[in-house]
C-alpha cells in the first residue's frame, strides 16, 4: 500500500511532468512538429525554432511549473499549520498585499518606468501583509483561528486601498492592473527565472523535509505540545517559509488562484494525510497541472491569450463543486 | 515523586485553581474526582506545563517541571487528553508514532527501532490488525485504546490521563483501566487519571483526590475519600456508600426521592 505511494509520486508524477513539460514546449502560436521541439532542445534546428523555444516557451513552462509546485507546497502547508482545509497560499492576506503593491506601481507610474518595478512593488506589498499577520497572530500565539482572521482582516483593508486607487486613477492603468490581477506568465522577465527557481525550490526542499513536524503541528490539541516539540516554533518557521515561496511566485506572476487550494485536496485523496508524501506529491502535481493550464490558455482561444488564472480558476471552481456534492453523498 | 505545591492557576483572567497542593507518589495509581468545572484537567495540564501556574511549583523527583528541556520532558511525563483533533486524519500507526517523536532527529524521521517500538505497542494492546485505519472512523473503545498505545511509545514513567473512560459503556471502561491497572502494576507506571465514575474510580485507584471550586476538599485511600458526606456535599445529591464485597472496595450509589421515602 505504501510502495504503490510512493510509486505513484516518485515515479509516475515525474514522467509525467516531463511529459507535460514537452507538451508545453509544442503547443502555441507557431505551429511546429514534436521532433523540432526535440532537435532545438538539443541544439541543432532551424534558428527560428531554437529562439522561439529557448526565449519564449522555455522559461514560460518552467515558471508555470515552478509557480504551480510552489502555490501547491505552501497551500497544503497552510492548510496543515491552519488545521483548515479550506486554507490556500492566500488566505494569510497575501494577495492582498501582492495585489496592493502591484497596483501602486501601475497607478503611480512605476510600471511604465522600468517593468522591474511590478514584481519589486509586489513583492514588498506582501511582505507589508505578512509582517502585519505575523504580528497579529504572534499577540495570539499563533492559534489558527486568530491567524486566519486576521489574514482575512488583511485581505479586506489592502483591497479596500486598492478599490480606492482604481476609483482615483486613469482607466488605461486600471486596465493593466487588472490583467495582472488574473495572473499570468507572459509578462516574465526570463533574467529572474534563476532566482525564482532556487528560492521556491529550496523552500519546496525545506518543508518536504519537514512533512513529520507538520503532522505533529495539524494533530492539534494539547498532545502536540507534550511530545517535546516547540509547536508555536515551528509553526512560525513553516509560516515564514510558505509565505516566501507564495510571495515570490505571486510578485511574477499574478494571483494565481485555486491550485494552492486544489491540489492539496486532489492529493490528499491520492496519497493521503500524511505530509511526508503529500507535500512532495503537491510539488508534483503543481507542476504537472499549471503547465498544462498554460498551455490550454495560449491554445483553447488562439491566437488570443486568456490568462491563466481564468483557467484555473474555471477548472478549480468546477472540481470544489464536484467535492462538495461528493462529501455531502459521504455523509 | 511528583510535588504539587500552592498551584493557583487558570485562563485569562478567570481563576480555575486555588492554592492547591499535593503529592502523587510513584507508582501511584491516582485518580482525580470531582464536578465538571471543578478543575480536575486544569491541573492535570499544570502538570504536565501545558499552561503556566500564575504561583506555585511543580517538581518531579525534585526537580522544578520549568527546568526541562521540552524534549527531555516529553521523556519522563506523557499526557493524553479526551479530545482528538481529527480534522487532518491520521491512520492508526502514524498517530501511535507521534508518541516516538522525543527521541527522533530535528526532521522527526522514525528509526527502525522506532517501528519496532510501536509495533509491540501495537501487538500487546490488539489494536495492530485496524494499524492502517483512520482514526475518525474507529469507535471510542478503539480510539482509547490507540490513544493509550500512543502514550506507551512516549515510554515515560508518568502517564496522565484525562478522563479516558468518558463516552465509553462499562466493559470497555473495565478493559480499558484493566491496561492501566497492568502497566500500573507490571511496568511500575505512575498513572494520573481524572474520572467521573465514582465506582470505578474506588475500584482501580490506589489513591485519590476530590476537587471542589478549584481546591483539593480531600486526598487519600478510596476508602477514605469515598464517604458519604464528602460526597453528599460535593456533588449535592443524596447517595449511599457501600463495600464491595470481592475486592472489599467503596462503591456509590445514588439515591433518589430520598426525602419522599424518608416522610
Amino acid at each position: 500500500m505504501i510502495n504503490k505511494k510512493y510509486l505513484i509520486v516518485y515515479l509516475l508524477m515525474p514522467v509525467l511532468i516531463i511529459a507535460v513539460f514537452l507538451f508545453s514546449l509544442l503547443i502555441g502560436s507557431n505551429e511546429m512538429s514534436f521532433f523540432d521541439v526535440i532537435k532545438s532542445l538539443l541544439g541543432n534546428t532551424d534558428e527560428n525554432i531554437v529562439a522561439i523555444i529557448k526565449n519564449i516557451r522555455f522559461p514560460r513552462t518552467i515558471m508555470a511549473c515552478i509557480t504551480g509546485a510552489g502555490l501547491a507546497v505552501s497551500g497544503c502547508v497552510f492548510q496543515a499549520i491552519l488545521k483548515n482545509s479550506l486554507a490556500d497560499p492566500f488566505t494569510l492576506g497575501i494577495s492582498g498585499g501582492a495585489v496592493f503593491g502591484a497596483v501602486t506601481a501601475f497607478v503611480s507610474g512605476l510600471a511604465t518606468i522600468t517593468s522591474f518595478f511590478i514584481p519589486l512593488c509586489s513583492f514588498v506589498g506582501v511582505i507589508l501583509s505578512v509582517l502585519i499577520v505575523y504580528l497579529l497572530s504572534m499577540y495570539k500565539k499563533f492559534d489558527p483561528n486568530a491567524m486566519i482572521l486576521s489574514g482575512v482582516v488583511i485581505s479586506y483593508v489592502f483591497s479596500s486601498a486598492v478599490m480606492l486607487m482604481f476609483s482615483l486613477s486613469p482607466s488605461y492603468s486600471i486596465h493593466a492592473a487588472f490583467v495582472w490581477l488574473m495572473g499570468s506568465f507572459s509578462m516574465i522577465d526570463e533574467r529572474f527565472l534563476p532566482f525564482v527557481v532556487f528560492v521556491v525550490l529550496s523552500g519546496i526542499i525545506i518543508l518536504s523535509l519537514s512533512g513529520n513536524i507538520i503532522n505533529a503541528i495539524s494533530l492539534g490539541g494539547e498532545k502536540s505540545k507534550t511530545i517535546g516539540l516547540n509547536i508555536e516554533r515551528s509553526i512560525k518557521i513553516l509560516f515564514i517559509v510558505a509565505s516566501f515561496i507564495t510571495a515570490v511566485t505571486v510578485s511574477f506572476c499574478g494571483i494565481i488562484g485555486f491550485v494552492g487550494l486544489m491540489i492539496p485536496h486532489i492529493m490528499r485523496k491520492i496519497v493521503d494525510t500524511n505530509n511526508i508524501i503529500l507535500i512532495p506529491a503537491c510539488a508534483f502535481a503543481g507542476a504537472i497541472f499549471l503547465p498544462l493550464c498554460d498551455t490550454l490558455s495560449r491554445a483553447l482561444f488562439a491566437p488570443v491569450l486568456i490568462p491563466v488564472g481564468v483557467i484555473t480558476s474555471i477548472i478549480g471552481g468546477l472540481f470544489f463543486v464536484f467535492l462538495l456534492f461528493k462529501s455531502e453523498r459521504n455523509i | 515523586m511528583i510535588r504539587i505545591e500552592n498551584i493557583t492557576a487558570g485562563y485569562l483572567q478567570q481563576e480555575v485553581l486555588k492554592d492547591v497542593s499535593c503529592n502523587i507518589d510513584n507508582k501511584d495509581f491516582f485518580g482525580i474526582i470531582g464536578k465538571n468545572g471543578a478543575g480536575k484537567s486544569t491541573l492535570l495540564k499544570v502538570l504536565c506545563n501545558l499552561i503556566k501556574p500564575y504561583s506555585g511549583n511543580v517538581t518531579i523527583d525534585n526537580k522544578n517541571i520549568n527546568s526541562f528541556l521540552k524534549r527531555d520532558f516529553a521523556k519522563i511525563i506523557s499526557f493524553s487528553s479526551q479530545h482528538i483533533d481529527i480534522s487532518m486524519p491520521f491512520t492508526v500507526s502514524e498517530f501511535v508514532m507521534f508518541g516516538r517523536y522525543p527521541y527522533m532527529n530535528t526532521l522527526k524521521i522514525p528509526s527502525k527501532n522506532d517501528y519496532v517500538v510501536i509495533d509491540n505497542i501495537m501487538n500487546s494492546l490488539n489494536i495492530k490488525n485496524f494499524a492502517e485505519r483512520k482514526i475518525n472512523k474507529l469507535s471510542y473503545g478503539e480510539r482509547q485504546k490507540v490513544l493509550i498505545a500512543q502514550v506507551l511509545a512516549q515510554e515515560t514513567n508518568i502517564i496522565v490521563f484525562d478522563e479516558p473512560t468518558s463516552h465509553l459503556d462499562i466493559g470497555s471502561q473495565n478493559k480499558i483501566l484493566e491496561i492501566l491497572r497492568d502497566l500500573n502494576e507490571k511496568y511500575n507506571k505512575t498513572i494520573v487519571l481524572t474520572l467521573h465514575d465514582l465506582n470505578a474510580a474506588g475500584e482501580f485507584c490506589n489513591k485519590l483526590t476530590l476537587m471542589e471550586n478549584g481546591s483539593i476538599c480531600s486526598c487519600g485511600t478510596p476508602e477514605e475519600v469515598l464517604n458519604c458526606k464528602d460526597i453528599e456535599r460535593v456533588y449535592n445529591t443524596n447517595v449511599v456508600v457501600k463495600t464491595n464485597p470481592i475486592s472489599n472496595k467503596p462503591y456509590v450509589i445514588p439515591v433518589s426521592r430520598i426525602k419522599e421515602l424518608r416522610r
